[in-house]
């Protein structure tokens, strides 16, 4: 009976772990999307009246046992208005409705009475916080939410839009992509159609780039790319101004070729699986009609195996989006000052530095000089980060799970 | 017409027979190193449906490949012998495979469309001899729905999944791959095995109208099919020919025991 | 009314020249597929190759700093330790339960499940290390330590007086999911009331906060990795077991972890070789200092954190530069070697079990 009792205790251990597993993976997935949206949450304005007799309006912001942060208005620069008070300081607490807080197009946030309100010609928005209703404060908080996506950040501050690290971050998916699919798929062909100890080493060399850190690939492309390839190019190209390099230094090309270079395994990995899924009655079939091994490859399985295909393109966006540290040292910045891709010709200008979502998310995190607005904004990027890379993987498994079911019934 | 031959084929069948499609001559068949055929001599009538029975593992599905050179593909084949289709020998070596397996079109034993529209999995032999878009390419695989009985089916859905039509339906319409290329012989390994009542009938029709223009070899185990729908019958047993004639006699007056043996079920 | 084929106007185009232009077109694609694949292996080789050149080993005026290294080396070892404390008992006890106990519907919600959270970028973890769990655990490391005991012995005692139903063994974990809750925020409140550090950490970011982020980091991949394994062994050496009068649970110790063994193992090499390599959470939560070589709690800086603070503003060929590339040589020969190892283990595996059930 007490060997019935101890394998029961050995389930509720193996059940209880993966409970807290799956606790925490859903714990640290709410957290970070409640935060990423909380940050554009309107927060209500404080107004306390202190024991010296003067009053203070701002936004809590922090605090512990013995005081609170606060955030009063920002009369010359944004950060330049946190306030410690005493909680023993405080004599009077009120949430006036009347309140007007305004954002100022630097960045600045500033608090008054609402019968004091000049009109700014640099507020960005204007609100009543105290008095809003809950369904205001929502779209409130989304209005916010498509401006940080669709503006570029406050000159010198933190915080603002992410537009010019969303584009550049798209951009480095595009290239990548461009890059990465066409040799993928080419090597999965390799590895599909041909025999012998060329597919073992082939494959093994794939197995092996995928469990290399990603960091080693960003000191390769440091070294290969924009020393060696980037350097040599600038003796020949650029030879009257070599003291300033212009593909010498790390840009979107170079960061483009190292994240292919970085996604190429598991590009390949599912490419070929999906081929592998391939029942052998259609490759027979296509034989039979007179194909060679080569063209049934690509005529007939490719196309079947477009969800595979697909699948690895969406892994390879998702490292591209997630990858930060080999980027740091192949051309990612933490403010850009142009766009890789804008309205000027060449359009896509592969040698400039550019911004990215991942690489935001660090710097505002640590880099910050006002870490009370860094780390909401690191999180809203965060948030953003995590909702492209989960929304691209559901797809994938979704399209995924479809070909699975699609190819037991057709049987092989 | 084709229908009224089989009926005044002589006994016997090889001493008065149609012209050969297909001629095998001293044909053996190695899998690594186990022999599956052994000197088979056989002239397929051109334009005519001969079936090949015999119990499982004699080696028919073997032949069958060795027809369109299928076997090939399968690791530890090897084949010695003759198998001529007009003047080219299929089983030499410098044959061009891809252009005799258009010639010899093949059908499988479950239906194996491919999982790309109804319109592109019969485009898909003419495309690869290098038909592109265009009315040519319509007008061709339009004909060949035609032929296989599917266009009226099929007519407003070409754009739709092959894997969405019925399972008799997608045997027609990999009948309707396979003669898109206007091969001449068609070989049928059991074409009916995995359709229901009602599919095969259908089938067998539209296999019966197909023989007035295409030669058909058909690999079957069902006795009674073959009796219904073949103008002549290879018998074969452990990698041999035992009998071979026109099905009339070889079904009511076989000359061998064997052959009678499994004809009425007592093979083994 | 049939078109019959005969009357197309134009023959079709077979013959010897359209059997040239294809020969031709399929050269051209094997050339293509066979360069691509050429690339893979010449991208493999030129990463030692580049690393190797760069440090010139003929050059002997290049002295390396050794010791530096070696630290950074020690410093790694102390945030990986910490990171499989966390991810190699969770991984497997879900692998386990997952491919053993778990309903099947239960099975095709948490693999998916995992996979996703494998999407969630590393840099998001070092977010929530070093902004939010920092400075909670900065007070609350003894709660933290009681939780990592308290919630397993919990569970056995449980386990052991209320026992288990067979119909509810397939869904165990969502059964538990509030109580595992409530212990954590039990735990938390209580510390919250206590709000007295028993254990100072040396510093707010250090290998044990690197540990908990790290060790979730890599939990989907220790999953993945060692359920792949456990559902290679096949269901009927389950079956025989049971057959035998084995419970599901003698089944498991008996026969499926004994079976799957190697695969496990190559869990936990694999789970090392991406702990060992991973840069964003080690930078954001580590701390990039050089702590006590054996103390969790305090800040640690590692091979590849070295690398991405230092490499940008290093100047090729100066003095750090070739004690750079030798912590990447070292990162890539870990990696290389794991993944050897692992390959080994689950090719010995899958040999293993395909012989006894071909």
């Amino acid at each position: 009976m007490s060997g019935r009792r101890g394998d029961a205790a050995g389930t509720w251990l193996l059940g209880g772990l993966a409970a807290t597993a799956v606790a925490a993976m859903l714990a640290f997935g709410a957290y970070v999307l409640a935060s990423g949206f909380g940050a554009f949450w309107p927060a209500r304005v404080v107004e306390l009246g202190l024991r010296d007799g003067s009053r203070v309006l701002g936004e809590v912001v922090g605090g512990d046992a013995r005081a609170i942060a606060l955030r009063g208005s920002e009369r010359l620069r944004a950060g330049d208005a946190y306030l410690r008070i005493a909680r023993a300081d405080i004599v009077a607490q009120s949430w006036p409705s009347e309140v007007v807080a305004i954002l100022h197009a630097d960045g600045r946030r500033t608090f008054m009475r609402g019968d004091a309100v000049a009109s700014d010609d640099s507020a960005v928005e204007a609100t009543r916080p105290n008095a809003l209703s809950l369904p205001a404060r929502l779209g409130l908080s989304l209005a916010r939410a498509a401006r940080f996506i669709a503006t570029a950040p406050e000159a010198g501050g933190v915080g603002g839009g992410v537009l010019p690290a969303l584009a550049g971050t798209l951009t480095l998916v595009l290239l990548t992509s461009l890059f990465v699919m066409p040799v993928g798929i080419g090597a999965a062909a390799f590895l599909h159609l041909r025999r012998g100890p060329a597919v073992r080493i082939v494959r093994a060399a794939i197995d092996t780039l995928a469990g290399v850190p990603s960091i080693v690939y960003g000191v390769v492309g440091l070294g290969l790319l924009v020393h060696g390839l980037g350097g040599s190019l600038d003796r020949v190209l650029h030879a009257d101004r070599l003291a300033v390099p212009t593909w010498g230094a790390g840009g979107l090309l170079w960061a483009a070729l190292t994240m292919a270079l970085l996604t190429l395994p598991v590009v390949v990995i599912s490419v070929e699986e999906g081929l592998q899924r391939i029942p052998e009655s259609l490759r027979g079939g296509s034989l039979a009609l007179g194909a060679t091994r080569e063209e049934t490859l690509w005529r007939m399985s490719l196309p079947a195996a477009r969800p595979a295909v697909l699948t690895g393109l969406v892994l390879a966006i998702t490292r591209t989006c997630g990858a930060v540290a080999p980027l740091m040292l192949v051309g990612v910045v933490e403010l850009a000052p142009a766009l890789p891709l804008d309205g000027t010709f060449p359009y896509l200008h592969p040698a400039r530095q550019f911004m990215h979502l991942g690489f935001s998310v660090h710097t505002a995190a640590l880099a910050s000089t006002d870490a009370i607005r860094g780390v909401p904004h690191a999180y809203a990027c965060a948030a953003l980060l995590v909702v492209v890379a989960i929304t691209l993987n559901l797809v994938a498994i979704v399209l995924r799970n479809r070909l699975r079911e699609r190819y037991r019934e057709l049987g092989t | 017409m084709t229908i009224d031959a089989r009926h005044h084929s002589p006994a016997g069948g090889l001493d008065v027979q149609p012209a050969v499609a297909l001629r095998v001559a001293g044909l053996r068949v190695w899998y690594e190193r186990r022999q599956v055929l052994d000197g088979i001599e056989l002239a397929i009538p051109d334009k005519r449906i001969t079936a090949l029975i015999g119990p499982s593992g004699s080696g028919k599905s073997s032949l069958l490949r060795c027809l369109n050179r299928l076997n090939d593909e399968i690791a530890g084949f090897r084949m010695e012998g003759q198998v001529l289709l007009g003047e080219v020998d299929v089983a030499a070596g410098g044959t061009d495979v891809q252009e005799l397996r258009r010639r010899v079109g093949m059908v499988f034993q479950r239906p194996n469309p491919f999982p790309l529209s109804v319109h592109d999995n019969v485009a898909y032999g003419l495309r690869l001899l290098g038909l592109r878009r265009g009315a040519e390419l319509e007008r061709r695989v339009e004909a060949a729905l035609h032929a296989a009985g599917l266009w009226d089916e099929v007519a407003d859905r070409l754009d739709g999944s092959a894997l969405e039509l019925s399972f008799g339906q997608q045997q027609r319409l990999v009948i309707a791959r396979a003669i898109a290329v206007e091969p001449e012989v068609l070989l049928l390994d059991e074409p009916a095995s995995a359709l229901d009542p009602a599919a095969t009938l259908h089938l067998e029709e539209l296999l019966r109208t197909l023989a007035q223009r295409y030669t058909l070899v058909l690999v079957t185990h069902n006795m009674q099919q073959a009796a219904r729908m073949a103008d002549y019958a290879a018998f074969l047993d452990a990698g041999r020919i035992v009998e071979f004639g026109a099905t009339d006699s070889l079904f009511t007056n076989p000359r061998e025991r064997l052959t009678e043996d499994f004809i009425t079920g007592r093979h083994r | 009314m049939s078109i019959d084929p005969a009357t197309c106007a134009k023959p079709l185009p077979s013959g010897p020249a359209r059997a040239r232009a294809r020969r031709r077109h399929r050269r051209l694609r094997e050339v293509a597929s066979a360069a691509a694949a050429a690339l893979v292996v010449a991208a493999l080789a030129a990463m030692p190759f580049y690393l190797v050149v760069g440090l010139r080993p003929w050059d002997a005026s290049i002295a390396h700093d050794g010791a530096r290294l070696l630290r950074l080396a020690a410093g790694s070892l102390r945030a990986v330790a910490c990171a499989l404390v966390v991810a190699i008992p969770l991984g497997l006890a879900c692998a386990t339960y997952t491919a053993h106990f778990a309903a099947p519907r239960l099975r095709a919600w948490l693999k998916p499940g995992f996979e996703l959270f494998a999407a969630v970028p590393t840099v998001v973890f070092g977010l929530v290390a070093t902004a939010t769990l920092a400075p909670w655990l900065k007070h609350h490391v003894a709660t933290a330590l009681l939780l990592l005991v308290l919630v397993p012995c919990v569970l056995l005692a449980a386990g052991f007086a209320f026992g288990v139903r067979a119909r509810a063994r397939g869904w165990l974990p969502l059964a538990l999911l509030p109580l595992v809750i409530a212990l954590v925020a039990a735990g938390a409140w209580a510390a919250g009331q206590a709000d007295s550090a028993l254990i100072h950490p040396d510093s707010p970011w250090n290998a044990m906060l690197v540990g908990f982020a790290l060790g979730l980091a890599a939990l989907p991949l220790v999953f993945a990795v060692a359920e792949d394994a456990l559902a290679l062994v096949p269901a009927a050496h389950t079956r025989a077991g049971f057959a035998l009068g084995a419970t599901r649970w003698q089944a498991l110790v008996t026969i499926v972890l004994p079976a799957a063994g190697s695969g496990l193992l190559a869990a936990v090499v694999l789970g090392f070789s991406r702990c060992f390599g991973e840069t964003m959470i080690v930078l954001m939560a580590g701390g990039n200092a050089f702590g006590a070589p054996f103390d969790p709690l305090s800040a640690v800086r590692t091979l590849s954190s070295e690398l991405a603070v230092s490499m940008p503003d290093a100047a090729p060929r100066g003095a750090a530069w070739g004690d750079l590339l030798l912590a990447a040589l070292a990162l890539l020969a870990v990696s290389v070697l794991a993944s050897a190892i692992a390959e080994g283990m689950r090719s010995r595996l899958r040999g293993r079990l395909v012989q006894a059930h071909p």
